[in-house]
């Protein structure tokens, strides 16, 4: 292991929406209406403030009414947005809080360009196309959205150098930087120019407009209007936040997926800063993706292609680095997860092998990495990917294989492994979190399901999502029982209760590309948070509902 | 313990029935991590496959079906709505016979456990297993 390193940059945002100054009190209210349709539900109003970062969201109610929180709002001069499919913001688009109470009247006019608005789950609705053709597209979000592929004029032939020039990027890889990988991929020659003759179908290679409708999902109504957003834009397009999380004062943590730093966020004051992380092997992608915490609540990464683990010392801000052995490590070598929960158990941190298909441990006293085969009962011929990880109290290890359908229980002091496969097959569990119960929470991203795991009866259940190609990426469940989840898809953050399978979607106010999802259960309600991976911003989420206990 | 045989003309329609449990299961799909990428199921071994029933013959539902490997590890699934359960995917290293099946469910104890005779059987030709359970 390395030494410790710590320096940190701290970049102070202009705080104008935040600080606790005079004037905070202001009420920002008023109502939506378009002549098409009159007073329209569900219509996303932000405002954000003349150089600050900070964007905050309402929607308005089935009367057309949205109302600011007090105080959430500063006095000065805010540029307004809307987000309503089908329309764009007639007017204002710009205003003055004073002293006095704002009410405003929003107008909308119809959209000149409704694929402009379309969600990658909007684009999944309307292209035409077995669910077998639009598979491969999954692929595609975790790098970018689906609007430029169909807005491209690419006919089969030409699709495929473009599609074989892709699957040599590296998966943290953003619209705003792209990162190749060093170690060659295999690519399926046959997939991908039956991919390339699909795609060619349903994009804009033959005609100047679609063939096909665009749909789009409707707007929120009822439960999914009373909530609030905020956006924290990040300072750097280049800032990917992948996995977000709060400590115990309230601080936002997140990883940088193509950026070598550590991501702090004090959403009281607004302050942003960064912790570089070294890199190991330059040459490689950089950034990080799993972010967890161990029992001392320090913080864990996983490296990704810099092949190592961090650990972040959350008194001393400084890391400690753990490279995986030479013998172990090559060009293909990809650290995704992290999982230190229970390291305090036997001094061991577990972790995965990407490229192997297979899980590592790191032993704590020595450094030294262990690669275990979860998947050595099994046939060679089906695609596994050993991704999201939970640790029990006993530090036995829970891992979802993201390529297949299984969870996998893999025995702290033997390694040995027992396959669950979920009743739902190729369901590709991804992510998810074990709760105090001992119960497994976690996405089912392809077969378009909430899930859990109790791993006492060793019994599943599942649980469908109310709008198809969501895809989840993960789920949290907090303490009132209910789940929250998101994805790359559909710019929403579902609220799901397993009890009665009611569910609330909300709308984002921007393209989100949602990766891993944190609860933050300190408060009443509770405050959702991710980060949008392709749009550099943390997002906070605050329901207006009273919490149930 | 009480000793539960099958009946042997139950056999051929035991066949029938998981044939149709999984008459859906089709060929492996497609959407693995790769752009275009493709499973192969041409590196499994036997899949293992049976009814869980109880004293009387009839199908047990939701029961948890483990098969455990002697050199250690194991796939563990549950019984569907007809009571068959069905492991596939084993590598083709794994001998069957080092294969052990049980079966569980609250409120019963495992009675047997009935291999059907794999002989002049391929070895990648399925492995049928019932599990029987009694109430307690």
């Amino acid at each position: 292991m390395t030494p410790a390193l710590c320096f940190a940059a701290a970049l102070a945002f202009a705080l104008g929406g935040l600080g606790a100054a005079p004037g905070r009190a202001q009420t920002l209210a008023g109502t939506v209406a378009s002549a098409a349709e009159g007073a329209m539900e569900g219509v996303l109003v932000s405002a954000q403030q003349d150089g600050s970062p900070i964007t905050v969201t309402v929607v308005s109610d089935a009367r057309g009414r949205f109302r600011f929180p007090d105080g959430r709002l500063s006095a000065g001069h805010y540029r307004l947005r809307i987000r309503a499919a089908g329309y764009e913001l007639d007017g204002p688009k710009e205003i003055e809080l004073g002293a006095a109470p704002a009410d405003v009247s929003v107008r909308l006019r119809k959209s000149s360009d409704l694929a402009a608005q379309l969600t990658n789950t909007d684009w999944l609705m309307s292209m035409p196309g077995t669910a077998a053709d639009k598979r491969p597209l999954l692929e595609c979000m975790s790098c970018h959205g689906f609007e430029r592929i169909l807005r491209s004029t690419y006919d089969a032939d030409a699709f495929v150098p473009v599609l074989e020039r892709m699957a040599r990027y590296a998966n943290n890889t953003i619209p705003a930087r792209v990162q190749s990988r060093v170690a060659p991929r295999e690519v399926n020659a046959a997939g991908l120019r039956k991919l390339a003759a699909y795609l060619a179908t349903v994009n804009l290679s033959r005609a100047p407009v679609w063939n096909y409708e665009l749909r789009t999902l409707p707007r929120p109504t009822g439960r999914a209007t009373r909530v609030v957003i905020t956006e924290y834009d990040l300072p750097r397009q280049t800032i990917a936040p992948h996995d977000v999380r709060t400590d115990a004062h309230g601080n936002v943590w997140y990883s940088n997926f193509v950026e070598n730093f550590l991501g702090e966020l004090d959403p009281k004051t607004g302050v942003h800063r960064e912790y570089p992380i070294p890199v190991r092997k330059p040459g490689f992608p950089t950034g990080s993706l799993d972010l967890e915490a161990d029992g001392d609540g320090n913080l864990w990464l996983a490296l990704m292609f810099q092949a190592g683990l961090a650990r972040f010392d959350i008194k001393a801000k400084t890391f400690t680095i753990f490279p995986v052995d030479p013998a172990l490590d090559d060009d293909a070598m990809q650290l995704s997860m992290v999982m230190p929960r229970a390291a305090n158990v036997d001094g061991k941190v577990w972790t995965n092998d990407v490229a192997r298909q297979a899980v590592m441990w790191l032993d704590l006293s020595g450094g030294k990495y262990e690669r275990i085969d979860p998947f050595a009962l099994l046939g060679k011929g089906r695609v596994h990917g050993p991704y999201g990880m939970a640790a029990d109290a006993g530090n036995d290890l829970y891992v979802m294989d993201f390529g297949d359908e299984n969870i996998v229980r893999v025995d702290a002091n033997s390694g040995a492994s027992t396959i669950f496969p979920t009743p739902t097959e190729k369901s590709r569990p991804r992510r998810g979190m074990l709760d105090d119960h001992g119960r497994l929470w976690f996405a089912e991203f392809a077969a378009d399901k909430l899930a859990m795991f109790d791993t006492k009866t060793e019994s599943f259940k599942e649980w469908a999502v109310p709008t198809p190609h969501t895809y989840p990426y993960d789920v949290y469940a907090d303490d009132t029982g209910e789940l929250w989840s998101g994805g790359m898809a559909s710019d929403r953050v579902l609220r799901f209760d397993p009890r009665n399978a009611s569910a609330v979607e909300y709308l984002l106010p921007r393209p989100t590309n949602i990766r891993r999802v944190f609860v933050d259960t300190s408060t009443d309600p509770v405050t959702f948070w991710a980060g949008n991976n392709h749009g550099a911003e943390i997002l906070r989420l605050e329901p207006l509902d009273e919490r149930i206990r | 313990m009480t000793g539960i045989r099958a009946r042997p003309r139950r056999i051929l329609l035991v066949g029938l029935i998981a044939g149709f449990a999984f008459a859906g299961l089709g060929p492996l799909r497609a959407g693995g991590v790769n752009l275009g990428g493709d499973d192969s199921g041409a590196d499994e071994g036997p899949s293992f496959f049976g009814f869980i029933r109880d004293a009387d013959g009839s199908a047990v539902t939701d029961a948890k079906v483990t098969a455990a490997v002697k050199s250690g590890g194991a796939l563990v699934t549950r019984s569907n709505s007809m009571g068959v359960y069905k492991f596939s995917g084993f590598g083709k290293d794994i001998d069957p016979d080092s294969v052990t099946i049980s079966c569980a469910k609250d409120g019963y104890r495992q009675a047997n456990v009935v291999p059907r005779s794999r002989a002049g059987a391929d070895s990648k030709d399925p492995v049928e297993v019932e599990c029987y359970l009694q109430k307690e």
